[in-house]
């Protein structure tokens, strides 16, 4: 007992050197358990960030604090976020894998004066509980409208839409229907299903029987994406020509190892491609493998991370390395650059960032790796799921 | 679980001695409290959320540590009062914090009547994953209720008044702690009553011998039901708490994680006895708070080797060892 | 009709796929009464060391089997002898800690070694593809784990009921005093009987990868799954552990086909439903 908080006070000592031109930005993520891959790609981004740009901006040194969240637990997460802003003094809380934990952040945005940028968390509704929230990532809406068009295009009429049954997934599951129906087609059917799904084989018998030459899924990135598309091929539905359209979350670059020649010729839309031809994604790509140890990890959080810091540093620019959060986030408001995933901005209206989203396929590259090779862009995407909720 | 710890009744059966160490108890909880705000003020955050966890963790240890029942899905009832507190603030708009409180306590007792109708219906590895099979059908449940609950994204839009209308709930969270740490104390107090109680020593009998208690005319169906409803009670409270110094609900508060881990921290501490309890909780959420902060990449295993360690060198957790350990000492020194 | 037939297959290829992964765990809590928390891990060594026998070294599908069943025991050895030694016969709870704490070292350990990807374990050229039925088509790895499935629910069965060892295990699982004084090594038999138990996990894990990828989270995420399997046949009798996954994979499947969005709800409550019926588990004995 006498240890533990003897251990304590040594580690709230330590961590309660500040010195004045240091500016803290505090990273809130899954940095453990099983999103800890996800995690780990925040970091990189960061890393190659600084890299690239050093930690100086002026006089002011910048200092990274890391706090992990294993899972969605927006309760832990507030908890860190606080913990953050009254005991570490961060002027920048950034970071937020999952909705949920960078919704249970926000009210306290307002009162610690302190701008939160989200690398990742793709829920529409987050930017309307804050006016101190940017985001750099994408939204399920904005990625998983596209696929519609292209869905259509392809020749294909009638739709099935499976989704894993949460946030997220059912955001999907709208966003792929209100841009089919526009189109003119018709999704014949919505399954949504438990995210602990392991078996898919009755899902496909479900796709089968329902009659649709498509179909249309979302799950979140991760071991179950795997036995999903096993079981597409599996089960004769590839045979059978049901076409298959989803957000690119499905074929992150680091499940495509494992997912081998079952992801051949899958066409997904999505903001981001390791194999993106541009210098700025070569030099962060790069950078990237560099923090993170082995290509084959480097997945779509790290981009939106490395951009995320981008915000933070012209953040700090504008402010002089003063904690004014208004002025910071207004700064960024119409920000444009050149990220590695295309040309971007930061919306004024929303602060979500508008963005290319580029149609791939899974094709084997060269070196005998599997890539999303880019094969088609839409230029220019804002969120369109913020004028569908509500 | 039949050897769990018994310092309880080594200790504290002699009515003389219990007294005492009711003061002693609420002395060291006051203590600890007046300790860890001027310790770590700017923690206050965490101080809180461990308070909740030790309501619940307390809650665990009324029917594991005293009944004898194997739970995996106790968060069930911690996850209920949570989402009672949070649905009658953020849907009905009635914010005091003492109803808030109040609605936690009453939706932790409801779905503790319910888990326990359905848990006696089996002993030992079944029950266990009866425990399991609530706790996911709970989570289910909350996840597909989403415009009452909203689903995986949380619940959000909780905004406790002041208490007494002057204590904001704020980002330094010190009402929230003084909040906690009276609702601990008033929990605390009543269950030593409670395990002291005639009611409390029938339970502690039906862990020890059921057919005896049932021989002496007692049924023990019904002081097993009895009991998981005071427990949802405590739970709830802790739900509450949780959410009202969070001011989110989400799932996770429901979930077979949340569950798991009170029954790791319990056991740390040492089954059947509410120091115990506490002691387990304080010390792996510390723990835990300071590996994770010092390593969020890699903390998982120093959890692991701690449990490993107290199985090899506290076998009756660490207040249950520690407990035996000075209980020898005073026997050998008259 | 044929969806019926359909689905029935699909039933039976889930369920023995979770026989297979989860009949190690009977054997721990059914014959030596550990509650061993820790089998996932056991199954997710193995299936790391057979996907990295069998793509990093390129070794083959039946070399990547046997490494990983061997290679996992020999792991397991110390573990048995210094950890699990200490808490047969401990009370359930002290078990529960002891191998939580082992599988959060477990996954903490891979996350380190082997990096937070997934892993797969490439097949054998005749187990790819997918084996055409006439009214649909199915993995013929699935086929595969259906025949793995029935050779260890036969031979385990033929080891623990016809076999000398059988006896020797069941009369010191029943009365550990008793068998030593008749001159049963039960620490050898305990040891034998825990590395057989390791050995079918490794050989789950591998397996059962195409089903359930292997991954550092592995250990805990499908704890649960393999705990209730065991539980609702009753630990320790492979005739019960094999009917509750059939029973239970049919349920799951059925469930998910009909009502996906409540596959859940169904599975859940059916274990809520059997175990009330069975109290004991299907075919649990009485102590």
């Amino acid at each position: 007992m006498r240890k533990i908080i003897l251990a304590a006070i040594a580690a709230a000592a330590l961590s309660g050197t500040a010195y004045a031109d240091v500016i803290k930005v505090g990273v809130v993520g899954p940095f453990s358990g099983p999103f800890a891959l996800q995690g780990k790609n925040f970091k990189a981004g960061i890393d190659a960030y600084m890299a690239i740009n050093g930690n100086k901006i002026g006089d002011d040194t910048v200092e990274i604090i890391y706090r992990d969240v294993p899972q969605a637990d927006p309760a832990q997460s507030k908890a860190l976020g606080q913990e953050l802003v009254v005991k570490e003094k961060v002027q920048y809380l950034a970071g937020f894998y999952f909705t949920p934990d960078a919704m249970a952040v926000t009210p306290i945005l307002k009162q610690a004066k302190v701008p939160m940028v989200i690398m990742n968390a793709a829920t529409s509704a987050i930017m309307k509980t804050s006016p101190l929230v940017v985001r750099t990532s994408f939204t399920t809406w904005q990625t998983s409208t596209p696929i519609a068009t292209v869905a259509f295009e392809a020749g294909v009429k009638k739709m099935i839409s499976v989704v894993s049954d949460y946030g997220p997934g059912i955001d999907a599951e709208n966003a792929f229907k209100a841009g089919f129906v526009k189109a003119g087609g018709e999704v014949v059917q919505s399954i949504r299903m438990p995210l602990t799904t392991n078996d898919f084989s009755p899902i496909m018998q479900r796709i089968k029987d329902s009659g649709a030459d498509g179909v249309f899924a979302f799950l979140p990135s991760g071991p179950t994406t795997l036995g999903f598309v096993k079981a597409y091929n599996d089960n004769g539905l590839k045979a059978a020509g049901v076409k298959f359209f989803a957000p690119g979350d499905l074929t992150q670059e680091s499940d495509l190892p494992a997912l081998g020649d079952a992801a051949l010729g899958i066409q997904t839309t999505f903001h981001y491609a390791v194999s993106h031809d541009s210098p700025e994604n070569k030099a962060f790509v790069e950078a990237a493998t560099k923090a993170i140890g082995n290509k084959a990890e480097l997945s779509f959080p790290a981009v939106g991370a490395f951009d995320g810091m981008h915000v933070i540093y012209k953040m700090i620019e504008a402010t002089g390395g003063k904690q004014d959060a208004e002025k910071a986030v207004d700064a960024v408001k119409g920000l444009s650059w050149t990220s590695p995933r295309g040309p971007v901005s930061i919306d004024p209206e929303s602060r979500h960032i508008t963005q290319n989203i580029y149609l791939r396929e899974v094709v084997k590259a060269d070196d005998g790796t599997y890539i999303n090779k880019e094969i088609r862009t839409f230029e220019k995407q804002g969120d369109p799921g913020l004028a569908a909720v509500r | 679980m039949t050897s769990s710890v018994n310092s309880d009744i080594l200790l504290g059966v002699k009515a003389r001695g219990s007294l005492v160490r009711d003061l002693i108890g609420i002395a060291v909880i006051v203590v600890a409290a007046v300790i860890g705000y001027l310790l770590f003020p700017d923690n206050l955050a965490l101080l809180t959320r461990i308070l909740a966890i030790a309501l619940l963790v307390l809650a665990l240890d009324l029917v594991t540590g005293y009944c004898g029942v194997a739970t995996l899905g106790h968060a069930a009832l911690f996850g209920a009062g949570a989402y009672a507190a949070g649905i009658l603030s953020a849907h009905y708009g009635i914010n005091d914090p003492f109803l808030m409180t109040l609605a936690g306590l009453v939706g932790g007792a409801a779905s503790g009547l319910l888990c326990g109708a359905i848990m006696l219906r089996a002993h030992g590895l079944p029950q266990l994953v009866l425990s399991i099979a609530l706790i996911h059908l709970f989570h289910e449940l909350a996840n597909k209720m989403s415009s009452w609950t909203g689903g995986s994204d949380g619940l959000a839009g909780i905004a406790p008044d002041p208490v007494f209308g002057m204590f904001e709930f704020d980002l330094y969270g010190q009402t929230a702690y003084v909040f906690g740490v009276a609702l601990l104390l008033i929990v605390f107090l009543s269950l030593r009553i409670l395990v002291r109680s005639p009611f409390g020593m029938l339970s502690r009998g039906i862990r020890q011998d059921k057919l005896r208690v049932r021989a002496m005319g007692a049924s023990p169906s019904s002081v097993l039901i009895r009991m998981y409803v005071i427990s949802g009670a405590v739970a709830g409270l802790g739900g509450a708490l949780n959410a009202i110094s969070t001011q989110v609900v989400a799932l996770d508060t429901l979930s077979f994680t949340q569950s798991a881990e009170a029954l790791v921290m319990l056991v740390l501490g040492g089954t059947g006895s509410l120091f115990g309890a506490l002691t387990g909780t304080l010390i792996f959420m510390l723990f835990e708070d300071y590996v994770s902060a010092a390593n969020p990449f890699h903390w998982l295993t120093m959890v692991g080797a701690l449990l490993i360690a107290v199985v090899l060198f506290a076998p009756k957790g660490i207040y249950g060892t520690a407990a035996d350990y000075f209980a020898l000492r005073r026997k050998a020194k008259p | 009709m044929q969806t019926v037939f359909s689905i029935a297959i699909d039933a039976l290829a889930y369920g023995m796929v979770l026989f297979v992964i989860s009949i190690g765990l009977s054997v721990t809590m059914g014959l030596m009464r550990v509650v061993n928390l820790a089998h996932g891990a056991f199954a997710m060594i193995g299936g790391y060391i057979a996907s990295y026998v069998a793509r990093d070294l390129g070794l083959g599908y039946s070399v990547a089997v046997i490494a990983a069943v061997v290679l996992t025991i020999i792991i397991a050895i110390p573990i048995e002898r210094f950890l699990y030694r200490r808490i047969y016969g401990a009370p359930e709870l002290t078990q529960v800690l002891m191998t939580i704490g082992i599988t959060f070292c477990v996954i903490g350990i891979a996350n380190y070694v082997m990096g937070p990807t997934l892993k797969t374990i490439p097949l054998a050229g005749p187990l790819q593809g997918a084996a055409n039925l006439g009214f649909r088509s199915i993995s013929v790895h699935r086929l595969f784990a259906i025949v793995c499935g029935l050779v260890v629910a036969l031979g385990l069965w033929f080891a623990i009921e016809r076999t000398s060892f059988g006896v020797k295990v069941r009369a010191s699982v029943d009365d550990a005093a008793m068998a030593s004084a008749l001159g049963v090594r039960t620490e050898v038999i305990y040891a034998i009987s825990f590395a057989i138990a390791v050995g079918l996990a490794a050989f789950g894990g591998v397996v059962g990868a195409e089903l359930l990828p292997v991954e550092p989270y592995y250990a805990l995420r499908y704890m649960v799954t393999f705990l209730v399997v065991v539980s609702v046949g009753g630990a320790g009798s492979i005739p019960g552990a094999l009917a509750a996954c059939l029973l239970l994979g049919a349920i799951d499947t059925t469930g998910r086909y009909l009502m996906p969005e409540f596959g859940e709800f169904f599975f859940y409550l059916a274990v809520i439903a059997i175990i009330c019926v069975f109290p004991r588990g299907l075919a649990g004995r009485a102590k």
